[in-house]
């Protein structure tokens, strides 16, 4: 079927009369362009088909996890989650930034300077996910203190979520966890990597500090 | 930077204030408004028993509204089928109990005689009238008020049967949405904290009311059948008191077998066989219960301590009467999960930065 405006644009074309009167179908159209309407292009299933760890959803799965996502909203400097405390919820970021910190090796007892208590680890934007150990683990804690940079929205989906999705729908929780485990590997991997590459570095270096 | 700080810190505080004060007035609602909260308090414990079903419909698939509504309907005829049936049967039982109102006065008199002349002479002290006319006369007085109240108690059970499944309904189908609408206004601070306590308190209510029916509903049965089997008058009276006070934790089986036991002796007698089978019913019926329904399905949900669970119940009734007593050991629960949480985030080291 073709759409509304590839007739008008024949019709344009082969120089005919134009529809004097708007009709149903224009009005529609020109609505769902308009900026103050909630579009599907700003909803939250478009914003999650984006997103390449859940690739393996299709739409209806996505909208089913979207009805599962809590949409929360923080200001600028504003904690998410503080390091250590209870976790139980994994979150997508839809908007904004959000800073991620660990405390700082050695911190001067007496400063009041957040660069020196924090150590920035990094900055995630938008499509970006933090917290998906908390999905998994029975008492989760967290391991780095999350803070939004400037005002943020984030998605958040819960342990409470994740027991009735599974209940409800079986097969969104088994995709939700296989994307999970995905990132856990992948994290996993390149820690492996990490791991190998310093133990190399080390014996490198008793070797040098040997042969003098 | 910080002026954004006072900002966020100010906008949460404001947040604080707000979620308070709706929790507040929803609880204050509730509690000024007993017509609508009691109402609601059932069907929210309907709902939490028949929760489980609509996953189960979902897969057979059966659409969200659609699988809400058929639990709401089979429920109604599955609660108003026995009642139909059921009525005449304990309305004639019940003919016959008011008969022998005046017979238990009578045995209970002429006991008491006995009683009394024997203490007189054993020990030379006069037990006096006192006490027996103390508890006919709150006996009497008790069955009064219960006739005197019963056409406004039958007014709100009608009003019930309107307002309840239609309460059940948007439970089951709206359910998540009301409960999606409050967390939207949940502190960022506390969301998760909050989200977590409040379904994992949801959960144990649940799986406790779940379990406390079904071990009503079998004790319910074993009574019943088995003085039916014994030819036991009264028998589904007597096994339908047995049900509803075995939801009272410990006092409850010694509070449903007291009127089986009252009847055997005034109708039976002490030494006859009936007597012994009657008791002997209430026994096996209650051993059954503490060594396999108890342990298999309630216990393991409650974890609190015995001691506990006693004080509680004695709680509940001080401040609530019957009811206070059913719902005494979820709110325990309630209470033991919140305060753990509390001291988890105040005195166990290594959690604060």
């Amino acid at each position: 079927m073709r759409s509304y405006e590839e007739k008008i644009k024949d019709v344009i074309y082969n120089e005919e009369d134009l529809p004097e009167k708007l009709d149903i179908n224009t009005l529609k159209y020109f609505w769902q362009l308009s900026p103050f309407t909630k579009s599907n292009k700003h909803s939250v299933p478009r914003f999650l088909a984006k997103l390449r760890v859940l690739q393996n959803f299709s739409d209806t799965e996505l909208r089913i996890l979207s009805k599962f996502l809590h949409h929360r909203t923080f200001a600028p400097d504003e904690v998410v989650f503080k390091q250590n405390e209870d976790g139980i919820g994994f979150y997508f970021v839809y908007s904004g930034q959000v800073d991620i910190f660990v405390p700082a090796d050695n911190p001067s007892v007496d400063t009041e300077d957040v660069a020196e208590i924090k150590k920035h680890i990094v900055t995630l934007e938008k499509g970006e996910y933090f917290g998906e150990l908390a999905l998994l683990q029975e008492n989760s804690l967290r391991s780095a203190e999350c803070m939004a940079k400037n005002v943020v929205e984030l998605l958040g989906i819960f342990k409470p979520d994740m027991e009735e999705l599974t209940k409800h729908y079986p097969v969104v929780a088994a995709k939700l966890l296989q994307s999970i485990s995905m990132i856990i590997a992948n994290r996993l991997y390149s820690i492996t990597r990490e791991v190998g590459e310093l133990k190399y570095k080390i014996c490198q270096l008793e070797k040098n500090s040997g042969s003098k | 930077m910080e002026a954004n700080k006072v900002n966020w810190k100010s906008i949460e505080r404001l947040r604080m204030i707000f979620f308070s004060s709706v929790i507040v007035s929803i609880m204050s609602i509730l509690y000024f408004l007993p017509r609508i909260t009691i109402p609601l308090g059932i069907s929210y414990l309907f709902f939490l028993i028949l929760r489980p079903l609509i996953p189960w419909l979902r897969k057979l698939g059966v659409k969200e509204g659609w699988a809400s509504l058929l639990v709401v309907l089979v429920s109604l005829f599955v609660v108003i089928y026995p009642i139909v049936k059921i009525a005449p049967v304990i309305g004639s039982e019940a003919d016959r109990f008011e008969y022998y109102v005046p017979k238990i006065e009578v045995y209970l008199r002429t006991n008491y005689e006995v009683i009394q002349v024997e203490v007189k002479e054993r020990t030379g002290f006069d037990i006096g009238d006192k006490l027996l006319i103390g508890v006919l006369t709150s006996a009497k007085n008790g069955a009064q008020a219960l006739l005197l109240n019963l056409p406004k108690l039958l007014g709100s059970v009608v009003e019930w049967f309107f307002i309840i499944p239609l309460f059940l309904y948007f439970f089951l189908k709206d359910g998540r949405g009301i409960r999606d609408g409050l967390l939207k206004i949940v502190p960022n601070s506390i969301f998760e904290k909050y989200y977590n306590l409040t379904y994992q308190f949801n959960s144990k209510l649940g799986d406790y009311i779940f379990a406390k029916f079904i071990e009503a509903t079998i004790i319910g049965t074993l009574i019943t059948v088995g003085l039916l089997a014994f030819d036991v008058r009264f028998s589904i009276i007597l096994g339908l008191i047995a049900a509803l006070t075995n939801i009272i934790p410990y006092a409850g089986p010694v509070i449903g077998a007291i009127p089986g036991i009252i009847f055997g002796l005034v109708e039976y007698g002490a030494g006859s066989p009936t007597f012994g089978a009657l008791v002997a019913v209430y026994m096996i019926a209650n051993v059954i219960d503490l060594a396999l329904v108890f342990p298999i399905l309630v216990s393991k949900l409650v974890d609190l301590h015995p001691a506990v669970v006693v004080i509680s119940v004695i709680l509940g009734s001080q401040f609530m009467g019957m009811g206070g007593m059913i719902i005494s050991i979820p709110v325990a629960a309630a209470f033991k999960l919140i305060l753990s949480e509390v001291y988890k985030e105040l005195f166990v080291a290594g959690r604060r930065l």
